[in-house]
């Protein structure tokens, strides 16, 4: 044992040995260098921002990206009070505001920003006194900057500083930055956020840089990725167009087959460059006391009855249960519909219907009897089966499911047996309890008219990094409970309300449409006007549904401008504007109408009276 | 007879006043006078470790450490710590069960080892021990405190060697531990490779050479496909706390500090409490951890080396103890102190000069901390007990 203990003595000498050595060579050999340096502290970190990744529209269109925006930061530990009043003074800052801003950080030495996105102007004005402002610098900062259509404001979102919970949470995250806080931007943080790159630099007494720190290599930034939306600006351009007159609205588009979104607006919307600068008192309290909630994004998040919209679901439930043929009958319709002690109104009096015939005209009495027939729960049952009451899955924060008044919801809702059994009548048109968002209609209008097949929707086609493509959709289908012969009718029913039915507002003759109208109550203010539509009715491409708030009936309103999108998306894009609406701002005013487009309110042809 | 060695308590003590002159000068009164209430309750742990009769003391060494295990499980439990689990607080006072469970597992150890008479690289010989230092490794390591756990792979190291294993065959069995924390990158893992490669081609035959390099390479294949598990987070996580240094961000801004206040310490220092304080205060921990960055910034090469000095002194002072014991368990018990003593002093000091990894180890006698003073006082009066009482 004894040789062994010398030996770990004589290891112990070696490890010894080595610290000695480096012990020399810090305290010695660089010893003068490394005085210099702790002089004062004199190295900085500097980070190097990474830009983050611009988000485009199917086309190319910037929708998104990042410009340069001027910051002055100042280390408090190097400023003098002298400099402190000066910068005051060259950025029209009072004196107190901002030793206020400095307070609680004056012991470190790290920056903070006094001003950010300072004006050209300022900027030149702090360079000119640089000598006169120790531990003062401009910083060069990317900033989010969204050039489109402040329709996109819910689509996009925007991006906003972190808070304290968040940092704790993510270490890769820093005091000021800035992440995504709604729509793409949020859903696609990981992405859009690049790598901060940082440099150790040396400065000198007066804190200027002298050049990088040997001992530590700069880390370039890592740019965040680029996303390749689905929406067409074009489209969504001319949708936001269409809304100009109605203030609360929603439109989505989407390609039937695989899912893509083609325009999804929100109205009110506003601009989220807001977001970007300090935000003044006064629009945000705007934003937030508008009794309109801009920040809602009703395409996704607002559930709203589907009114006659829905009628098409209890169709398929009908004629899957074989409750219902396409000839089937009912007691003829004389403008309601008495069930117990109480009438249940229709919108005409429609006579004797078939199936065809009373989807097209919308024949309430029709769909109460076969309601009736086919019970609360087939139905309930029914519509959740094709994806009423559940989420799309689409790539997007804050959906919701809407709601599907089940048997359970009622007895929940107002107590075991205590609801009348008029629900039924009420979820057979649509009315009521039971609600569904924009986007779920237009998923479920899509699989109507494409065999059943339910897309999952998206907003993201293709990521690219460096302008390499990293990542690309896929389409996500799901088959839905439904027999081809039972599409078949409703397809037919759904022509013939855009033919002749409820819905010729849609009407724009190259181009079959097939459609729904609905108008959902909305007592005791006025009815939402409901259309759901696409096109080619044979085989469709496309599929819109537009919600107008408080406009009426779905007929008037909503179909028209339906028509009009389908025909822009049909059209090609080379036109140049002749807008027919002239309070169009010249901002908006870019998406194409080609000659012979119909004023935007109108009439339909036929004045049909719905629910 | 009772022999006496009064170098050691000399060493020991002037470390201690090391410690309590940087902690005053880093931490200011309030941890310094901290530190000195410790101090006697220190010393009187250490007499009374002298005085216990070591057949007592490893009649107990099973319960010790079975307390010390219960106490590590129980930390995991209810303990506190900024984003781990390590310490108990008892009113005013933090307990670091892992001190405790060194020095448990040292005399376990001991005792076990000392009825070897050989141990050759097999299963026979070798359950046991790795056993007894695997259990408290683990459960220090899940805390986590990966640096505190590896001080049980150094003092296993040592005792195995100075029980007389082979030094070919201590490295092979840490070799799979070793691949699988080179694995991470192959800049790490092909010269470790290579380099076991060419150990054992040289100590060994082929045969045992390519079972060693393929036990080796399957270690080393694991690691990139538990890395490759997780989310990117968790593996840059991983990555910086396994292995710091090939954090891509490069040498840490508290490793540039720490050497910026020792180099800055120049040959003679800048004087007591004359080291730019406000400089230091952006190092977590600067009275225990950083501490020598203070001494060096203020007391200089010379300072510095006479601190080394000291170490030296001491070490020497506890491996000759080990050559004086009359019994192995004894002998075995100064190897494993003064492999702990060893190890930690050479990666704190070695961390703050920038030749190792930032990791949390505490440099004995020196850095604040309760538990830590205590213990490693215990731990001297232990070799002072195996120097006074050959049995």
């Amino acid at each position: 044992m004894a040789a062994r203990l010398t030996r770990l003595t004589q290891v112990l000498m070696v490890l010894l040995g080595i610290l000695s050595a480096r012990l020399v060579q810090l305290q010695v050999v660089q010893g003068a260098r490394y005085a210099r340096l702790s002089d004062r502290n004199r190295i900085r970190k500097l980070v190097l921002p990474a830009p983050r990744g611009r988000i485009l529209d199917r086309n190319g269109v910037l929708l998104a990206d990042t410009r340069p925006s001027f910051t002055v930061a100042v280390v408090p530990t190097e400023l003098t009070d002298s400099a402190l009043s000066l910068l005051a003074w060259l950025l029209g800052i009072p004196e107190t505001d901002l030793r206020q801003q400095l307070g609680p950080v004056a012991m470190f030495a790290s920056p903070v920003n006094v001003k950010r996105d300072a004006s050209i102007d300022e900027v030149a004005r702090v360079q000119e006194n640089s000598f006169r402002l120790p531990g003062v610098h401009i910083r060069v900062d990317p900033v989010r900057n969204y050039p489109g259509s402040n329709s996109y404001c819910h689509v996009i979102g925007h991006i906003g500083e972190v808070s304290k919970e968040e940092l704790k949470r993510d270490t890769s995250l820093r005091q000021l930055d800035f992440i995504g806080r709604a729509g793409i931007e949020a859903q696609y943080e990981t992405l859009l956020r690049g790598r901060d790159g940082s440099e150790y630099v040396e400065v000198d007494a007066r804190g200027q840089e002298v050049g990088p720190l040997r001992e530590k290599r700069p880390e370039p930034d890592v740019p965040g990725r680029d996303l390749t939306m689905t929406i067409d600006d074009r489209i969504q351009r001319l949708a936001c167009r269409l809304l100009m007159p109605y203030p609360r609205a929603a439109i989505v588009g989407m390609e039937t087959r695989t899912g893509a979104i083609i325009c999804l607006v929100s109205k009110p919307d506003f601009n989220p460059n807001i977001f970007m600068a300090p935000i003044d008192a006064s629009t945000w309290d705007s934003l937030i006391s508008n009794p309109s909630k801009p920040f809602y994004n009703r395409t996704v998040t607002a559930g709203y009855p589907p009114g006659s919209t829905m009628k098409p679901v209890i169709a398929l439930g009908a004629l899957r249960q074989g409750q219902l043929n396409r000839h089937t009958r009912f007691q003829p319709c004389t403008g309601g519909y008495k069930y117990g002690n109480r009438t249940f109104k229709c919108n005409a009096a429609h006579g004797s219907l078939d199936l065809v015939g009373a989807i097209a005209q919308s024949c309430n009495t029709y769909f109460y009897q076969a309601g009736l027939r086919l019970g609360l729960d087939s139905l309930t049952a029914y519509a959740r089966e094709v994806g009423l009451g559940r989420l799309t899955g689409i790539d997007m924060p804050g959906e919701r499911p809407g709601n599907i008044p089940s048997r359970e919801w009622l007895d929940k809702r107002y107590g075991k047996n205590k609801w009348g059994a008029g629900s039924v009548l009420n979820f057979a048109i649509g009315q009521g309890e039971v609600t569904a968002t924009p986007l779920q209609m237009a998923v479920l209008y899509a699989a109507i008219g494409s065999g059943g097949r339910a897309v999952r929707p998206y907003l993201v086609a293709r990521v690219d990094s460096a302008g390499q493509t990293i990542r690309t959709a896929a389409p996500d289908v799901r088959q839905l409970p439904t027999r081809p012969q039972d599409l078949a009718v409703v397809r037919l029913g759904l022509e013939r309300v855009v033919e002749y039915g409820t819905g010729t507002g849609a009407r724009i003759g190259e181009i079959r449409i097939a459609g729904k109208t609905g108008t959902a109550q909305n007592p005791p203010r006025p009815d939402h006007a409901w259309f759901v539509g696409y096109a080619p009715a044979d085989e469709p491409e496309v599929v819109f549904a537009v919600l107008v708030e408080n406009a009426g009936h779905g007929g008037a309103v909503s179909a028209p401008i339906a028509g009009q999108l389908i025909r822009a998306y049909f059209s090609p894009a080379v036109e140049s504007p002749s807008a027919p609406d002239t309070t169009a701002s010249p901002a908006e005013a870019a998406p194409a109408s080609e000659p012979g487009t119909r004023p935007l309110r109108q009439t339909p042809a036929t004045e049909n009276r719905e629910w | 007879m009772r022999r006496f060695d009064p170098g050691l308590i000399i060493a020991t003590l002037l470390l201690a006043s090391f410690g309590l002159l940087a902690i005053y000068s880093s931490g200011g009164s309030y941890y310094f006078l901290r530190q000195l209430i410790f101090l006697p309750i220190a010393v009187g742990a250490a007499a009374a470790a002298v005085l216990v009769p070591r057949r007592i003391l490893y009649g107990l060494a099973e319960p010790i450490y079975g307390l010390a295990v219960l106490m590590l499980l129980a930390v995991l439990i209810a303990g506190t710590g900024p984003g781990s689990h390590r310490w108990f607080v008892l009113g005013p006072v933090y307990i670091q069960p892992s001190e405790f469970a060194k020095l448990a597992t040292v005399l376990l150890l001991a005792k076990h080892l000392s009825y070897k008479r050989t141990i050759g690289l097999n299963f026979r010989d070798l359950a046991v021990p790795v056993a007894i230092v695997a259990v408290p490794a683990l459960l220090v390591m899940v805390e986590p405190d990966l640096s505190t756990s590896l001080v049980f792979a150094a003092l296993l190291a040592a005792m195995l060697y100075g029980q007389g294993m082979r030094p070919l065959h201590i490295l092979l069995l840490f070799s799979p531990a070793l691949s699988f924390a080179a694995g991470f990158s192959l800049y790490t893992w092909i010269p470790f490779f290579v380099v076991l490669g060419i150990i054992l081609l040289i100590r060994s035959g082929v045969e045992k050479t390519l079972i060693g390099l393929a036990v080796s390479a399957a270690f080393g294949l694991l690691s990139p496909v538990v890395l490759s598990s997780l989310k990117g987070y968790q593996r840059a996580r991983i990555i910086s706390f396994v292995a710091p240094w090939f954090d891509p961000h490069g040498i840490s801004w508290n490793a540039i500090q720490s050497q910026i206040a020792i180099g800055s310490g120049r040959l003679i220092g800048k004087g007591l409490l004359q080291g730019s304080q406000k400089r230091l205060g952006f190092l977590p921990n600067r009275h225990t951890d950083f501490v020598f960055s203070a001494l060096g910034e203020e007391l200089g090469l010379v300072g510095c080396l006479m601190l080394l000095g000291l170490f030296y002194w001491l070490l020497r002072r506890m491996l000759m103890a080990a050559r004086q014991s009359g019994d192995s368990t004894g002998s075995l018990l100064c190897v494993g102190f003064a492999a702990i003593v060893g190890y930690q002093m050479f990666v704190n000091i070695g961390m703050l000069l920038g030749i190792l990894p930032i990791t949390g180890i505490a440099l004995p006698f020196l850095s604040y901390g309760g538990s830590s003073l205590l213990l490693n006082f215990i731990l001297v009066g232990l070799v002072l007990n195996v120097v006074s009482r050959p049995e």
